[in-house]
């Protein structure tokens, strides 16, 4: 459940995160890029994570602003959170400063593309 | 340079793959360059069918996902060529010069998919198909550098049939979308079986599977299509005219197969009974009504250049006519 190693962008998001969003973060770990079997926390694409009173506000990138697949991966997101059951709401606001690179990918995004085929 | 059949054979038995067109025999040679360009040409054509309802597209974002499969199937459009020019195949004369009626690609694309709803159903049902034979090509090809081009075409097709997954559950909730779906299923189920061609008693697969051109016969791809894509459909409670046959393990048609189709009006006469596949095969050949609108689409801009139209022109003369 618990997100051990990653990049510094992960290990500061994680230092401040209460215990239930250190739980919707492990959530989203299990919500793939629809292009490839990977997360999108393993990807980088979540910059933020807050979580009050059943409310879940995410900052998140995508690779490209011509990704293909955003609508997917909002919806495949909204609906994941929305079954944890004390999450009632979620709201998502798409950001692209800073702009995603390969930088930001976790070790185990890395090690999944590599095994996947794709050279990173 | 090549070598003889049973040479062919011989290397194929020992588990190697051909790399080369010094290994390759005459009737592998043919038989490769006939399954890369029909491969290629149904590749090349989804382009112009999906763009006519890609213009449909409901926001942004959808006409961004549509436009990012358009490119996919032309990239693997791309490498099929690429592949066939390795083979001695000049690509532009068979891109280019040929007439519409020449190309080789399944049926179904000559029906306009005109709607959004339309889109979805083929990206559903025609990227499964895709999915289904690129996915037997993959396991089982002799020809090295196609196989190892299929593993990120593969991985490209996937995609292609998840986007039309999740529009046609999207589509099937709103109001009237479930009759929409139903329509598109309607006419686009059974092209889509057509799609894997003649039944086994009629078509000999002895070469194409000793020769490693494919694994599974037509009519065992057309199950590897139902086992997937009928619990997809039935999960929408689209009706299928196809029922499981616990004795036999397999998908049986519950409508005449092969049977007449009346492209213009996108309606099946099941009412006439069964057809006969030489029937089919001559609407085939004949092509349907969307086949030289989309060969002339890609086809044009070449053609303007070269002067296979209206005589030859130069850049300047193309810029020139263009204000």
């Amino acid at each position: 459940m618990v997100i051990k190693k990653g990049p510094p962008w992960l290990t500061e998001a994680r230092a401040k995160a209460t215990a239930d969003e250190l739980r919707l973060w492990a959530a989203l770990e299990e919500v793939e890029d629809p292009e490839m079997p990977v997360s999108v926390v393993d990807m980088g694409l979540i910059y933020g994570l807050r979580f009050a009173d059943g409310r879940t506000h995410l900052h998140l990138t995508f690779t490209a602003m011509g990704c293909p697949c955003m609508e997917f991966i909002i919806s495949d997101i909204r609906e994941r959170l929305l079954q944890e059951p004390d999450v009632s709401d979620v709201t998502m606001e798409i950001v692209w400063d800073p702009p995603w690179t390969r930088q930001r990918l976790t070790p185990k995004g890395m090690e999944k593309l590599r095994t996947w085929g794709i050279a990173v | 340079m090549s070598i003889s059949e049973q040479q062919l054979l011989n290397r194929l038995q020992e588990g190697k793959l051909i790399e080369t067109v010094d290994q390759m025999s005459p009737v592998y040679m043919e038989g490769m360059k006939r399954i890369l360009t029909v491969s290629a040409d149904t590749e090349l054509i989804s382009a112009p069918a999906y763009y006519l309802a890609a213009q449909d597209a409901p926001s942004t974002n959808a006409y961004l996902s549509a436009m990012s499969i358009i490119q996919d199937e032309l990239g693997h459009a791309h490498i099929a060529y690429r592949l066939l020019e390795d083979l001695g195949v000049n690509k532009e004369q068979l891109i280019y010069e040929r007439k519409p009626e020449e190309f080789k690609y399944p049926y179904a694309f000559d029906v306009p998919l005109e709607t959004w709803a339309e889109l979805a159903v083929a990206n559903a049902m025609y990227d499964r198909a895709g999915f289904t034979l690129l996915g037997d090509v993959y396991k089982h090809t002799s020809f090295g550098p196609w196989k190892r081009a299929l593993a990120k075409v593969d991985k490209e097709e996937n995609f292609h049939l998840r986007h039309g997954e999740t529009w046609m559950r999207k589509i099937n909730e709103q109001p009237g979308g479930h009759e929409e779906l139903q329509r598109a299923v309607d006419w686009m189920f059974p092209l889509t079986m057509e799609w894997f061609g003649l039944p086994d008693d009629r078509k000999k697969h002895t070469e194409q599977i000793d020769y490693g051109f494919k694994g599974s016969t037509n009519d065992q791809l057309r199950q590897i299509w139902m086992s997937t894509g009928i619990p997809f459909l039935q999960s929408l409670h689209l009706d299928v005219p196809v029922h499981w046959d616990t004795a036999e393990q397999k998908y049986i048609f519950d409508f005449p197969f092969p049977a007449r189709f009346v492209a213009d009006e996108k309606r099946w006469l099941f009412e006439e009974g069964q057809s006969t596949w030489d029937e089919v095969m001559t609407r085939w050949k004949a092509r349907g009504p969307m086949n030289r609108k989309f060969v002339d689409d890609i086809q044009r801009g070449y053609n303007e250049l070269h002067g296979n139209g209206d005589g030859k022109r130069t850049w300047q003369e193309v810029m020139r006519s263009e204000q």
